[in-house]
């Protein structure tokens, strides 16, 4: 519960941000029906501790990638490995919890087995959707082999659980029981919402960025922002070998469009303003909002 | 993870424009247009319910963040807090359809990232004084305006789409009155800061002035005075918003 709700802001991704949202909820409500089961059986009410140092140790993997290109890695061992673990140890349990002593436990136990099953099967949508590539699932294949090495050494998260870990059997559920789950992503940005004129002028101006060709560039520009352009642009460092438009957002009848400027070694976003004149569209201001690493080739 | 984490870590895909809200409100007066959405055309329209939908997105992330942040904090202020971060998930849903019902397009306007901002507060007393009671009072005026606009113009999918959301708002901001006593309890100092913390909430965020004391075919953004006496707002408070808003001009 903890970490999805703090995972969410550190998510980019609408479709796994919205997951998450979604299932805090029902991860807070599980949490507190354990904690309320506690003082019936004899020990303090919410509160609870780790079986063993091996169990901290997990939980400190497990959320640990937090950074905005690491959702993969946030999705697989949320629901990859943490919620089919739980799925496994709840099923167990129900299975062995006495029917006449025991029907406060197994009332929780069933809830908890029915709505980890739904979030594991809704995230494993989810993983799939966005890790599209072999390189991404070799990503994901790997982050979970990392996990499930700690969730070994740790004997579960009881610290007493016995092989296997995860009961893949355990794991199927119907599409139609996991759609509640799943918001509706909206489209990708598509580069048509721009204007046709201003995509004529776009156009133009990404082929003098990748082209090298700053004479050409400048021409795009108007007069007070070229310094401040040039600075934004040079970010980069070195020559440009791809300009892309990834978003497009109106201040009037102005346009901001986001581009993603590719380097040798660098990937900068910047903001472009582009403003109608008499000349036809130009960029009145530019502001550079990112830069990161390339990404490394698959 | 870090607790609480930057403000500027807030993750968004690619298609998002970022900007201070400022800004843009400046760039539209220099264009000759009203600094915020008038609600006078469909655009405009559609540029409130996009700047609602990304509202909604920050509130569920802040939400999520005051479940991880403050994990000594009293259990059920940490079950509320979940229960908003769901909330405010089919909220973003909500807004996301009404986007679209309106023929609009997620990263359309761009994003100021305002009520974000307030939910990285240290104290969890003073996020919930600021975002619940401060920011989520001001979407119970603006629902309630966007809500009469639709009964207006004769549109039941936003009239009831946004009442729906309405109606949880408010509970948010009984979630905000009730924690901002309980976590304050025996200290005045923090309690002072936290109300504090949203005053200037109240009094910079108040949409260009636009909000006011008045009936909705009066006056822009009506304050909705019975949606907020039901979330736990005295008739103190409100007269305090009232003044405030009469002097108010930032954003």
């Amino acid at each position: 519960m903890r970490v999805l709700g703090g995972w969410i802001a550190l998510t980019p991704e609408l479709p796994a941000k919205l997951l998450f949202g979604r299932h805090v909820w029902d991860c807070a409500q599980h949490a507190d029906a354990w904690g309320r089961r506690l003082p019936e059986l004899r020990a303090p009410a919410q509160t609870s501790e780790p079986a063993n140092d091996g169990v901290v140790a997990f939980a400190r993997l497990l959320e640990s990638p937090e950074g905005p290109r690491q959702t993969l890695e946030r999705i697989a061992g949320a629901y990859g490995v943490l919620k089919p673990h739980l799925v496994t140890l709840y099923a167990r349990h129900l299975a062995s919890a006495n029917a006449v002593y025991e029907p406060p436990t197994r009332r929780i136990l069933a809830r908890c087995l029915e709505e980890e099953r739904r979030h594991a099967a809704a995230g494993a949508i989810v993983l799939s959707r966005l890790a599209g590539d072999a390189a991404a699932r070799e990503r994901v294949a790997d982050w979970q082999g990392r996990l499930l090495g700690a969730l070994e050494k740790a004997g579960g998260i009881t610290g007493d659980a016995m092989a296997p870990l995860i009961d893949a059997t355990l794991l199927g559920v119907p599409p139609d029981v996991v759609a509640p789950d799943l918001v509706q992503a909206p489209p990708n940005f598509d580069p048509a919402a721009l204007p046709a004129d201003l995509t004529r002028a776009v156009d133009a101006y990404r082929a003098a960025l990748t082209a090298g060709d700053r004479a050409a560039a400048s021409g795009w520009v108007d007069s007070t922002a070229r310094e401040a352009v040039s600075e934004a642009i040079a970010s980069i460092g070195g020559r440009i070998t791809d300009a892309r438009v990834v978003g497009l957002a109106a201040i009037g009848r102005q346009q901001v469009v986001k581009l993603r400027i590719e380097g040798a070694h660098a990937v900068a976003f910047v903001l472009l303003r582009w403003a109608p004149t008499h000349a036809g569209w130009r960029i009145a201001a530019a502001d550079r909002v990112a830069t990161e690493p390339v990404p490394a080739a698959p | 993870m870090d607790r609480p984490i930057a403000y500027d870590k807030l993750a968004r895909e690619d298609r998002f424009v970022r900007m201070r809200a400022r800004d843009v409100a400046e760039l539209k007066v220099e264009q000759g247009l009203p600094p915020f959405p008038d609600l006078a055309s469909r655009e405009s329209i559609r540029e409130r319910v996009h700047g609602i939908m990304v509202g909604e997105l920050q509130a569920m992330e802040g939400a999520g963040r005051t479940v991880y942040d403050f994990p000594d904090a009293p259990w059920e202020f940490t079950l509320d807090m979940a229960r908003q971060v769901w909330d405010e998930s089919r909220h973003v849903e909500t807004y996301l359809g009404l986007l679209e019902h309106l023929g609009g397009r997620v990263g359309e306007f761009p994003e100021s990232t305002i009520l974000w901002r307030c939910a990285c507060a240290e104290d969890a007393a003073a996020r919930v004084a600021g975002v619940n009671r401060g920011l989520e009072g001001l979407a119970c005026d603006v629902f309630n305006q966007l809500i009469h606009i639709a009964q207006k113009i004769g549109d039941p999918v936003i009239e009831k789409s946004v009442d729906y959301v309405l109606a949880d708002e408010i509970t948010h901001v009984r979630m905000g009155s009730r924690w901002l006593n309980e976590l304050t309890r025996g200290d005045p100092e923090r309690r002072r800061r936290a109300i504090e913390f949203q005053e200037t909430i109240d009094e910079r965020f108040n949409l260009g002035g636009t909000r006011q004391d008045g009936h909705h075919e009066v006056v822009p953004i009506s304050i909705a005075k019975e949606a907020r006496k039901l979330a736990g707002f005295t008739d103190e408070e409100i007269e305090r918003l009232v003044k405030s808003t009469q002097r108010s001009q930032v954003y």
